[in-house]
């Protein structure tokens, strides 16, 4: 009779379920899902090797190979998007199909699409291609690091390492990471090795928080410390060879670690202290863990050759039999725990993707090393573990049945929100009443420096809602392609603004947006007040060759939609014309080519007034167009406008206004300046001649066309 | 035959496959690619498409003039496949069997799990127990023991096979019920009646000459060149060579074998579990059951294993159309 292997054994299937159930969510957001079929799969496994139906409920294809009339598991391969979406540096993540062998090496790791910028752009796909060849036969089970440009050539363990590339060392940390945790998650599911599942998130219990001595901890287990004495250490090098190569007394100890799990309050707040225990949470992302790891001993993991930021070398973190990636967070080090031992210490960050579960026992290793010869020696490494386990009623355990919710950053975001509501609802009574502030021409320009300072620091640099073009893009390609629109929700402030700028086109067409809530027009706006001090004059750009430069946004605009609706990827590159992304998004702290794109259009305002607003921004030429929905010409007018008076046409900074006295709407800022002017007394011509011959003119709104 | 579902496929046992698509497709016409030509040549066009399901590799083969009725075929099939693991896999957490097993109860069982279970009990009571469903509760008990490199002790085993008992389950089409204590295991007939689920999806689709591969087999019709469907049966103990080879080949068979998945590395100690001991039956090292339905083949060639070589044979005399062949342990 016949009996199965998981009868008793429910819950790793169950995880497995519902490791399924996120994937399954994962894969219906448009942004993330794989791309791949069976056709292109076989692309990439041609025959011999044979692409096995896939897998029910995780996005895996058995990768088979025929042997003999038989079949055999050749590979499990997955798109890596799939089980981990990690943004690039470029902001979508990359796609790489990876082959997982059923010993858990990587039979083949291949790039199925990538957008970062320095592949691109500068270096060509090449390297990347031969940096992704590097991980075929090194193991799933390990964590590997991605080191300097050549460092397997000098020495680095090719178990272990891979080569970086010089100038990607930001994309490639991406990629490698995509690989590793995108393999963990189907190494669990397909392989049956690893402790947890990427779709069961286990968090520490906040309110199981009670303030304990390093020697209470110590007694609890919840601190644990791994010691190894020299004489322990020469027993497990003596089969090496070597014999007594410590000195010291044989009980002495020659390494002594401890370490603990951070994120539980009762721990780490103990530890840290509440100041530095709460700076430690609101650095680590969600989902993100913890461990702390204090060398005391003269062989220290920790010591000179420790790279900051860096994978520890010697230390390994592990849990069920499988290396969890674990980083330095090259964090602020002065300062320790009373009772924690002294020496040197770190705080090891695991990644929310890693799928570590802190609930269930995991293992610290620590390497040392020995050589063995004089001339050239070899190098002898021996492993020392320590195990720790947490009780489970410190953790909640939140199977992620419903994935991310697009609640949660309206949540999240709302106090944002409320700020960005309170400006708007402040801003529109002022443009609307014009005898109010705006005729005021003093106090009106402080007023909008004010709130352009606000649109810059608090919208711009603070809450990341600069509207952009790519909002546009991802309108297309939802209407040709993914028919979902959910990607709005998740930008909050993004989608307040829209519907904001939405309503004022309508009323008062682009510039409600262009002149006061745009961040990179805010910021242009006040390097231009350089000018002067500088002494730079603007250029005057020659009539036919402005208008003939205001059609070039247009051009652009029509290029970038169309890309986008046919599907090509050409939309993001031409996207990259909008300096948004570097100047407001990343502060500047991007490739050299972008960071000196944006600083050149910032240079060319001082010259050219907002010559990128009026000349190339590709946004602001969708909102000229959508603004011709205007209901209201709002700007008001006299006869004299134009002839003879041209007052707020030369004082215009926009070229807004025609010779003949008319507003050019799709070109106007909405910066009030002309309409300071009209309510002035003092300033407009027609009716500083109309006091003199002693009658009052009221002005009045002319059609603008 | 066999029945170690959550090992990956790589497991040993299948290379006794070999014989299996092996003689039918591979040995003499040298494999998938010249297969497909041949067919070509005979105006037919073929499509083999293979996964994994209960814990192994599955292939589907099949032959006619159209290639888009071929793939949709091969897609229902493994939909038929993915039914009947939801039903009655224990490697599933979710399926009806996994609940039912954690429940004791299972109200609105699938067809599946119905006939399966129903054909099982039957089986048990025309085996006096020889062969029995629940013996369940037997497999952690080895599996644990075999861990950490020993036998089980006496006492674990015997409480083990006190829970045993097929008249501890009962069946109704809107319930089943089980005793505080007891276990379900299909291995013994999932693989054979997954197959027989699988042909009935191709003929649906008017598919005529199909094998299926579910770790037993079944074959209708003939090769896309004409030639009769052959099966070779691996030797037991040496997979790498046939110890026979069934031709023409039509219908179903089913192989049970003790070197599949061996607690002990002379194969005394296996997969298979006698009910009445708890231990693993002595005689046979395999048995090979053929059948009009891959459900009786698979559980017919389990019970043979347990009932030994010459109650076997009269148990298979009572079904129609069914013969077996034994190995004996060498």
């Amino acid at each position: 009779m016949t009996a199965g292997r998981n009868g008793s054994h429910p819950t790793p299937w169950l995880h497995r379920f519902l490791a399924g159930l996120v994937v399954a969510l994962l894969a219906s957001c448009p942004a993330v899902a794989g791309q791949l079929d069976r056709a292109g799969m076989e692309q990439y496994f041609p025959v011999p090797l044979v692409v096995g139906e896939r897998d029910e409920t995780l996005p895996v294809w058995p990768i088979l190979k025929q042997e003999a009339g038989s079949y055999e598991v050749f590979a499990y391969a997955f798109e890596s998007v799939d089980f981990a979406p990690i943004p690039g540096f470029g902001g979508t993540p990359p796609d790489l199909l990876v082959a997982l062998g059923p010993d858990g090496a990587f039979r083949d790791v291949k790039v199925v699409s990538h957008h970062e910028p320095v592949f691109l752009e500068g270096l060509g796909s090449e390297p990347l291609f031969a940096f992704v060849e590097q991980y075929v036969g090194m193991s799933a089970r390990r964590p590997i690091r991605v080191g300097r440009p050549n460092a397997r050539g000098s020495g680095a363990s090719p178990q272990n390492t891979v080569d970086g590339i010089s100038m990607a060392t930001a994309s490639t940390r991406v990629i490698n990471e995509s690989i590793l945790a995108a393999s963990l998650a189907v190494a669990r599911a397909k392989l049956g090795f690893g402790a947890t599942n990427a779709g069961l998130t286990v968090v520490a219990r906040p309110d199981a928080d009670e303030s304990l001595t390093v020697s209470e901890l110590s007694a609890r287990g919840w601190v644990r410390r791994l010691t190894v004495t020299n004489g322990q250490a020469d027993e497990a090098f003596r089969d090496a060879g070597l014999t007594a190569a410590g000195d010291g007394p044989p009980e002495a100890p020659l390494t002594d670690l401890t370490f603990a799990y951070l994120n539980a309050p009762a721990i780490g707040r103990s530890l840290l202290g509440p100041e530095r225990f709460g700076a430690l949470m609101r650095e680590l992302g969600p989902g993100d863990h913890a461990v702390m790891v204090v060398s005391h001993g003269p062989e220290n993991p920790l010591g000179e050759d420790f790279v900051l930021g860096s994978i520890p070398e010697r230390l390994t973190l592990t849990q069920g039999g499988l290396a969890v990636n674990a980083r330095d967070m090259a964090i602020e080090r002065r300062g320790g725990a009373p009772g924690l031992p002294d020496g040197p210490w770190t705080i090891l960050r695991i990644t929310g993707a890693a799928g570590f579960d802190p609930s269930a026992p995991w293992t610290l290793t620590e390497r040392i090393v020995r050589e063995r010869g004089q001339i050239f020696p070899e190098k002898i490494a021996r492993d020392f573990s320590a195990d720790y386990a947490l009780p489970a009623r410190l953790f909640i355990r939140e199977a992620a049945e419903a994935g991310p919710s697009w609640t949660d950053p309206w949540r999240a975001r709302g106090p944002e929100l409320g700020v960005i509501a309170l400006a708007l609802a402040g801003l529109v009574p002022v443009l609307m009443r014009q005898t109010g502030l705006v005729a005021d021409r003093r106090r009106f320009p402080a007023f909008r420096l004010a709130f352009l300072a606000f649109t810059l620091v608090f919208v711009g640099w603070y809450a990341q809602a600069q509207l952009s073009i790519v909002t546009l893009i991802g309108l297309v390609r939802a209407a040709t392609v993914t028919h979902d629109l959910a990607f709005l929700l998740y930008d909050p402030p993004s989608l307040l603004l829209w519907g904001f700028v939405l309503v004022s086109l309508v009323i008062w067409g682009r510039g409600t947006f262009c002149g006061w809530l745009c961040p990179f027009g805010a910021l242009q706006e006040f390097v231009a007040l350089l000018a002067k001090p500088l002494r730079i004059r603007q250029v005057a750009v020659p009539p036919r060759l402005d208008r003939w430069l205001r059609q070039v946004k247009y051009g652009l605009l029509a290029g970038i939609l169309v890309a986008a609706a046919v599907g090509s990827p050409l939309a993001d590159s031409l996207a990259e014309a909008e300096p948004f992304k570097t100047a407001i998004t990343l502060y500047f702290v991007r490739a050299w080519p972008f960071v000196a794109y944006a600083a050149g259009l910032l240079i060319l305002n001082l010259f050219v007034y907002k010559g990128f607003c009026r000349y190339l921004c590709p946004l602001g030429a969708s909102l000229a167009v959508l603004g011709r929905l205007r209901l209201l010409d709002w700007i008001p007018r006299r006869a004299e406008c134009g002839s003879p008076c041209q007052l707020c046409k030369v004082r215009c900074r926009y070229g807004a206004i025609r010779p003949a006295g008319q507003i050019d709407y799709p070109e106007c800022f909405q910066c009030m300046d002309c309409v300071t002017i009209i309510h002035d007394p003092g300033q407009c011509v027609p009716e500083v001649v109309a006091r003199r011959r002693g009658k009052r003119i009221l002005p009045q709104p002319v059609a603008a066309e | 035959m066999p029945r170690s579902p959550s090992r990956p496929p790589s497991q040993p046992r299948r290379r006794l496959l070999q014989g299996a698509l092996g003689v039918a497709a591979m040995s003499t016409f040298g494999g998938p690619l010249a297969f497909r030509t041949l067919a070509a040549e005979h105006g037919l066009e073929s499509r083999t498409r293979a996964g994994l399901a209960f814990g192994t590799t599955v292939a589907l083969t099949v032959a006619g003039p159209d290639a888009g009725t071929l793939d949709g075929a091969l897609s229902d099939g493994f939909a038929a496949m993915r039914a009947v693991e939801a039903a009655g896999s224990l490697l599933r957490a979710d399926s009806a069997l996994s609940r039912l097993n954690r429940a004791g109860r299972l109200d609105a069982p699938p067809e599946h799990l119905l006939t399966m279970l129903r054909f099982a009990l039957d089986l048990a009571e025309r085996t006096e127990g020889a062969f029995d469903p629940t013996v369940q509760p037997l497999w952690p008990v080895w599996a644990e023991a075999s861990a950490r490199g020993a036998r089980p002790d006496p006492a674990t085993l015997r409480a083990a096979v006190a829970c045993i008992g097929w008249r501890r389950v009962s069946v109704a089409t809107d319930r089943i019920l089980l005793e505080p204590g007891t276990a379900l295991t299909l291995n013994a007939v999932i693989q054979g009646y997954a197959a027989d689920r699988a042909m009935a999806a191709l003929r649906a689709r008017g598919i005529a000459d199909a094998f299926v591969d579910t770790g037993e087999f079944g074959a209708a019709g003939t090769h896309p060149d004409g030639t009769p469907w052959r099966l070779g049966i691996a030797d037991p103990r040496d997979p790498g060579t046939l110890a026979a080879t069934l031709a023409p080949f039509t219908g179903f068979a089913a192989t049970s074998g003790d070197y599949n998945m061996s607690f002990s590395p002379d194969h005394a100690d296996h997969h298979i579990f006698d009910p009445a001991t708890g231990y693993s039956p002595g005689g046979l090292s395999s048995v090979t059951v053929t059948a009009e339905t891959g459900l009786v083949a698979d559980g017919l060639s389990t019970a043979c294993m347990v009932l030994g070589a010459e109650r076997g044979q009269r148990l298979v005399a009572g079904w129609p159309g069914c013969s077996a062949r034994f190995v004996g342990k060498t």
